[in-house]
Formats: structure tokens, sequence, C-alpha cells
């Protein structure tokens, strides 16, 4: 598991906790130093609070809510190219049913057992012409994927894919081809611009400034440390295996309210406590306190209308918590 | 003696939520939340200010989706009704916890700060868009504009024309408004990709930002950092890195702010604390419990037991952690004098909404922080971007690098299994929408509504926001939906335009729902 779903396993576990009462036994995120990484970027909180922009539950809608589907393919052939971060490029494709068939037609056999493939070319610093490229890698994909994530491996580079066929005899026949995308670099450039040369040790430390470490680191080394580890990760190796306690999830919760109602002449006054009280219409009256623990006297007085008459009832609660 | 400058950002941005075919529409909360909770905090801060003569800069986005539902009659009047229902139930909480002192005085003080959001709500005549801009005329408050609708612009870079159209329908609702042209633009998500510049500085913008390794990672190598702006190559708009020591103190969740224990519990609210009958009126009509924004507790400490807020202690504890912030910028702005030779330039951008909404004290922060730099020291300067450049012309010119602000800096929280399904359509549907401009290049009524209708929805499906949801992988639902809706309402309309058959009927319903940017012109994408 990746750092992104370590961490969207967090908001998980976060998030929804505040749309239950559940969310008492999960304390949030801002506050609670989890062991794993990720937790003291900035971007990580911002994902948390930004998230909280957006809190709600879910509530069921009408039927005619949800409208019909996209489109699964615009019949084009096409191939579109992106980058995610300095190593990882992420592609999409379609390709018309015509295509296929043109392709079919014109391989005959061969092009039941060629492969579908992508190629990925490192085309920096060139113009790229399909056959100039500086080096290649080939990534074999099924008939069913119509998208991918590529692992570049190099920062600071552009790359252009071909969706092709990979031949039985070691043909490559590309099909469509994408645009050209750079990725960016994961570190300090190494172009130094000499009307505003800076000695080395200098941009270090303001380097290190930047992202926050203090003088003493001489450059943002933990960061990229972070930043690797979280794109290099494939497998386990990302997640420290570290168990942390899980806490149990069962809880309770028990409070007192106590409502005192009644009735009396519409035209009457009505205090309870000695704070008068709005009667409806009809003059009844209800009123709903939190009853904490001990005894409560709740005097209730009527005066009528013309003001010569009085009653009092009081109720006496004891609330008592064990 | 003056060492540095600190520039704050706070960027304001809500996705357009408006639904008139619903009576009561739960997202539409976010708008009237961030109302109550944060924009009228901030203006009331800023009002605070002024008055007591305070000198203050600030500079702030406010996202064309925003101020376009600050503005929308229908959203106001819904406003009105929230915050009046918000009053009912903090009046019946001041009853209902007439025995418990410590929650009574909290059920007043929701009360009081309800009842002062809807007179700041009333007196700036509804649209508090208007109060954001008393402040920059005053010299007080930058605004800057933002993408259109806040498409994530590193992932539409295979349609420019889209990109240029999020600007310029920005850049030209921000003048309907405020009567001049934006100087500087908060890219959405702080999403830069080399050769956007090209299409800012064709908009007129003058200043962009980056987070940090924008500008650390940008070539050549940038001689001051962070400290000072840099000149894109090319194009020569300034483009400002952001200062991640200052962020951190305020988002970590270690010496962060926000969660001290002092500190308002963002999480128990009493639309889910309280017996269902006798909240009921006051959360979702289907009966989910929702939030009220009355909260009761402090943070208290890291187990579950929570006390009641105490509104003293958090005030003495917003006012030291200012102090705590301004003390550590005049350290930072000092030492980096002396290492640049040249007063450096600290960049402080925030999310708005984690101020008041997320962090309850943050204005109170905020303001405690204006009047001590103002006070209190001479070392740093509060300044604005445009002032900057003014005072600064000469920086140095480079590449900034593709980043954002995003979870680990680029475009993975936007790129992932869960969301990168949305690329293909949007993509699709930005071609279309450049096709339709090449066909049409002078269309006049029905079909010129049909075509500016069509660009509404590209930009409406557009929005970052659904993305990051679908992202999170919690309560989807809704960023599937609007993602799938606008694009849905794009592609028939493409169709209707194509085979000249628009239903005008059916137009002119999705205008009533979909009725932001009424000037737009669809020329702008190519």
């Amino acid at each position: 598991m990746n750092v992104l779903n370590k961490m969207k396993e967090k908001i998980k576990k976060l998030v929804p906790a505040r749309f239950t009462l559940k969310r008492k036994k999960k304390p949030l995120a801002a506050k609670t130093p989890v062991a794993g990484f990720g937790k003291e970027m900035p971007s990580f909180q911002e994902t948390v609070v930004t998230d909280a922009k957006f809190s709600h539950p879910e509530p069921s809608r009408p039927a005619r809510f949800m409208q019909e589907e996209l489109p699964y393919q615009y019949d084009q052939d096409r191939i579109v190219l992106q980058v995610r971060d300095p190593r990882w490029v992420h592609t999409y494709w379609e390709l018309r049913s015509q295509t296929i068939d043109r392709l079919k037609s014109r391989l005959g056999d061969d092009f039941k057992r060629a492969r579908r493939v992508l190629r990925v070319y490192d085309v920096t610093n060139i113009i790229f012409n399909g056959s100039n490229a500086n080096s290649f890698f080939d990534i074999q994909i099924n008939d069913f994927a119509s998208s991918w994530y590529i692992d570049t491996g190099h920062p600071g580079c552009s790359f252009c894919v071909d969706l092709g066929l990979m031949l039985p005899d070691g043909r490559f026949i590309t099909i469509v081809r994408s645009n050209v995308v750079q990725t960016p670099l994961d570190g300090p450039s190494w172009i130094t611009d000499e009307e505003w040369m800076i000695p080395e040790d200098m941009f270090a430390r303001l380097y290190g400034m930047g992202f926050g470490l203090g003088r003493s680191s001489p450059v943002g080394g933990a960061w990229q440390e972070r930043i690797k580890q979280g794109i290099f990760s494939s497998g386990l190796s990302s997640s420290p295996v570290r168990k942390e306690l899980k806490e149990r999830g069962f809880w309770m919760k028990v409070d007192c309210e106590l409502i005192v109602y009644g009735a009396t002449e519409p035209t009457a006054k009505v205090a309870v406590q000695g704070k008068p009280v709005n009667l409806r219409p009809d003059g009844t009256f209800t009123l709903r306190f939190w009853l904490p623990d001990g005894k409560q006297h709740i005097p209730v007085k009527a005066t009528s209308g013309d003001k010569l008459e009085e009653r009092t009832i009081t109720p006496i609660v004891n609330r008592e918590t064990r | 003696m003056f060492k540095g400058y600190l520039c704050l950002v706070l960027h304001g941005h809500l996705p357009f939520v408006r639904h008139p075919e619903f009576e009561d529409f739960l997202e539409e909360d976010w708008l009237y939340e961030a109302i109550t909770e944060t924009y009228v905090p901030l203006i009331s801060v800023f009002e605070g200010l002024v008055n007591d003569g305070i000198d203050f800069r600030l500079t702030m986005t406010l996202s064309p989706t925003l101020i376009s539902m600050l503005g929308d009659p229908l959203l106001q009047e819904r406003y009105l009704k929230h915050i009046n229902k918000s009053i009912e139930l903090a009046a019946k909480e001041m009853e209902r916890t007439g025995w418990q002192a410590a929650f009574r005085d909290l059920a007043q003080m929701y009360f009081n700060r309800f009842s002062h959001a809807r007179d700041t709500f009333l007196k700036y005549n509804r649209n508090l868009t208007l109060a954001f801009k008393k402040f920059q005329d005053l010299g007080k408050l930058e605004i800057i504009t933002c993408g259109a609708t806040h498409g994530f612009f590193p992932l539409m870079d295979t349609c420019r024309a889209s990109v240029r159209a999020q600007v310029k329908v920005a850049v030209n609702h921000y003048e309907s408004i405020f009567g001049r042209k934006p100087n500087g633009i908060w890219l959405p998500e702080c999403g830069y990709h080399p050769g956007h510049d090209e299409i800012l500085k064709e908009a007129g913008i003058r200043f962009f930002f980056t987070d940090s390794h924008g500008v650390l990672h940008g070539s050549p190598r940038p001689k001051y950092g962070i400290f000072a702006p840099v000149y894109c190559k090319g194009t020569g708009v300034a483009c400002f890195g952001r200062d991640l020591e200052s962020s951190k103190q305020v988002w970590s969740s270690i010496e962060g702010y926000p969660g001290d224990f002092n500190y308002r519990e963002f999480y128990r609210d009493i639309g889910f604390d309280l017996e269902y009958d006798y909240i009921k009126p006051y959360i979702h009509p289907d009966g989910v419990r929702i939030n009220t924004g009355i909260k009761y507790y402090r943070i208290t400490g890291q187990g579950n037991n929570k006390e009641p807020y105490v509104e003293q202690w958090a005030r003495d504890k917003a006012a030291s952690h200012a102090g705590n912030f301004m003390f550590n910028r005049q350290k930072q702005a000092s030492y980096l004098n002396g290492l640049m030779g040249k007063p450096p330039v600290i960049v402080s951008p925030y999310d708005a909404e984690l101020f008041g909404h997320w962090w309850y004290e943050g204005p109170m922060w905020l303001d405690f922080l204006f009047r001590k730099i103002a006070c209190d020291q001479d070392e740093i300067r509060l300044i604005t971007p445009s002032e900057y450049l003014q005072e600064n012309p000469r920086n140095q010119v480079i590449t900034p690098s593709l980043s954002s602000w995003g979870y680990k800096g680029y475009s993975e929280m936007w790129l992932q299994g869960s969301n990168d399904w949305i690329y293909r359509h949007l993509h699709m549907a930005s071609q279309r929408m450049s096709e339709l401009v090449k066909i049409f290049p002078a269309a006049e009524g029905l079909r010129k509504r049909g075509l500016n209708q069509a660009l509404r929805e590209l930009l409406l499906a557009q929005s970052s926001d659904w993305g990051f949801i679908l992202g999170t992988g919690t309560h989807t639902s809704y960023a599937v939906k609007r993602t799938k809706e606008h694009l849905l309402r794009f592609t028939r309309l493409y169709e209707e335009l194509r085979s000249n058959s628009i239903d005008e009927g059916w137009l002119a319903d999705i205008e009533h729902k979909d009725n932001i940017f009424s000037e737009i012109d669809y020329r702008v994408h190519q």
C-alpha cells in the first residue's frame, strides 16, 4: 500500500468519523501524532482541513438525482499523456473499432499473436520524429486496459508514448502516438545563472529554510526522502511494519433532559423559575431542560389575565447518576 | 529596524453549489457555514482594525465561483433562512442549558455570533463581496482572482484553450465586480505548469503563487530561494514561492496552533450530540444528522473526554499564538536578511476556510497578529505582492517547476485510481468546445446562448473540488453527480449545436440552474 492509500485510510477513519457518534472514538488527525509519515507535511493537514470544507453525510437522494452514464468512448483514435509527479506519468487511450478491424485484416494471423504494448520514449531535448528517441522501453498491457501509470524513473525529462502492437517477429507497429510531456525536477536545478551566481553553501541554507527545516539542516533532505519513499514504493516498503494498537470501538453515552409542560388560560401569564414563558395560542406551554445531577425546584406560576388570581405548582426533580 | 516583509495570503474558495430545483440542498450548507464561520468573522476583524486605525495588508483570493454564490439572490435568500434557524436554535439552547452555566454562556455566545452574522450580512446588502471590496478600496486588502471554476491547470495542459478560458472568464468576472482588472491570481490548488504564465500574461495578470518547490526546483536556480519572487522566463509574470516554515506553524500536528487543547473542538456538534426529536427541525429534512455550528467543547486533550469550551482561555491562547508567530517571523526575517543581504519576503498562504470554520479562533488570531505587527515591533512589515513588486522591481528570471500544494506536491491528489477516469471526458469536452468555437466564430441568438451555456457546463465540470472529493474517497456521490451532470449537459449541447437542433426549453432550464457567469463569452475558449 502506498502512502496515498495510507493517507486515504486515515482520512476515511477521521473524516466520516464526524458523521456518526462513533467519531468520539477517533481523535482527529491534526491533533494526534500517529506513527507513519506525511503527517508533518502541511499538504497532509491541508487535505484533512480542506476536506472539512465538504463535511457532510450523504442523504438519500431521489431517483431522478442520478442521471445517465457518460459514454465509454468517443469514437476516436487517441492517446493522451500527462504528468503525475517527477517520476510518474499517466496515460489513457481509446481506439475505434474500425482501426482494430483494419489492423486485423492487414496483419492476419499475426494480429492474434501480437501483444499490445506501450512504448515509452525518452525525447528529452530533441524534436521527436519517431526514430530519434534518446531511449525507450516497452510495457506490455492487456487488450482491455485503457489507461496506465508509468514509472519513468527520470525527473526533468521529456517523454512520449506510442500505443502499438508487438508482433511475434519482434516488429513494433505504432497505432497512436501521444503528446510529449516533461516531468519536473525533484530537486534543485544544476543550472545556475551566471549573472546571479550564488555560493553553493548559501543556496543550501536558503534551500533548507525554504522547507522549514531550520538552519541546522543543510538541504531539504528529509523532505526529499519523503517524496521519494512515497513515489518509489510499489509494495510494502513504504509502510513501516509497526502495528498500532487498535482502539476498541465500543462506546455508550447517556444524558437526561427534562420536559416541563402544562396549560392554563390563553390570556394568563406564566413564569417558570421566575422567568416568563411564551404560551401557545391554546394556552399550553413546553420547556425543555438539560438536567444536571442534583435537586431542581421548578416553580411554575400562572397569573390570570386580569391579574386577580395566581396558581403555583412546583415539581421537584432529583437526578442522580451512578 | 526593518528586516523583511510578510505576505499573508488567504485563499477563499468554494465550488459552485446552487440547486434551485430542490427546496433544501445539503451541499449548499458549505457556503452558509463559511459565511457564518469564516467570511463574516474576517470582515469583522477588518472592520475592527480600520476603526482602531491599525494599518494592515492582506492578500485574499475570492474565487469567481465564491463571488458568484455570494451575489446570487436565491442563495442569499436561503442563507437568511439558514441563519434565522441557527439563531432560533441558539435561543432554544439558551433555555435548555439554563441549569448549566458553562453551557448557557456558550449558547449565548453562539446566539450573539449568529445574530451578528445576520446583521453583517444585511448591512452589506446581503452581498459580502461588497464588504471585501470596501477593504480593497481602502488599500488594506488585495483581492486576487482564481481559475473561473477552480480547474486544476496542470491536468488541463493538453487543452490549453480551457486554461485560457478559466483565466479569461475569471479576469472578466473580476473586472465586472471590482471595476478593475486583477493584478494577481491564485492558481487553483497552487497548480502551476510551465508555460501557463503565457496565458496569465495575455490576461494582464502580473503575479501568481507556487508551492516552495515550484520556485526552488525551477531552472536556473533561484538565487534567493523562495524569499524573493522570480519572473517567469519569456513572460515576466512574477511568481512568489510559499514559505513552508510559517505554514507548518499553523498546520503541523505537533507544533501547529489549531490543535491547542484550549481551542474549540470541531467534531463535537450538537447536531450529532442531542436528542433526536429535539434537534430534528435543525438538521437535514431527510433526518440525517448534520453540523449545526453549535459546538460546546474544547479539544481538551488527546482522549475522548471533552470539557466545555472557555472563551477567555481560547482568546488568551490566540493572543499568545499570534505573538509566537510574529516572533518567529521576526527571527526568520532577520536571519534571512543577514544571509541574503536584502529584505526577504515571507509568503504565507492558507485556505481561508481554515480560519473560523475549522480553526474557530483563526480570525481572532489574525486580529491579534495584525495588531501586534502594527504596534509591537518594527522588523517585519506586512505587504501585498503588488506593493512588493513596485518597491522591488528587479528580480531573477527563471522557469518555475511544475508543482501544486496538494498532497505530495504535484498532481497525484487529482490523478489517482479513484478520479483518473474524469480526464478522458473532460479533455474530450475541451476539445469539442474548441471545435465549436471554430465552427461558430460569431454566433448570435439562440446559438450563442447554447455556446455560452456549453462553456459554463464545461467550466463547472472542471472544478478541482470534484476530483479532490473523489480522491479522498469519502462521500463521493455528489462529486460524481456534478462531474457527470455537467459533462452530459455539455455533450447534449454539443450535439444539438452541431445538428442545429437546440431544444430551447431545455436550454432555458439549464441556464436557470447553472446560471453562473451571466456575461460569459464562449469565444474565450481558444
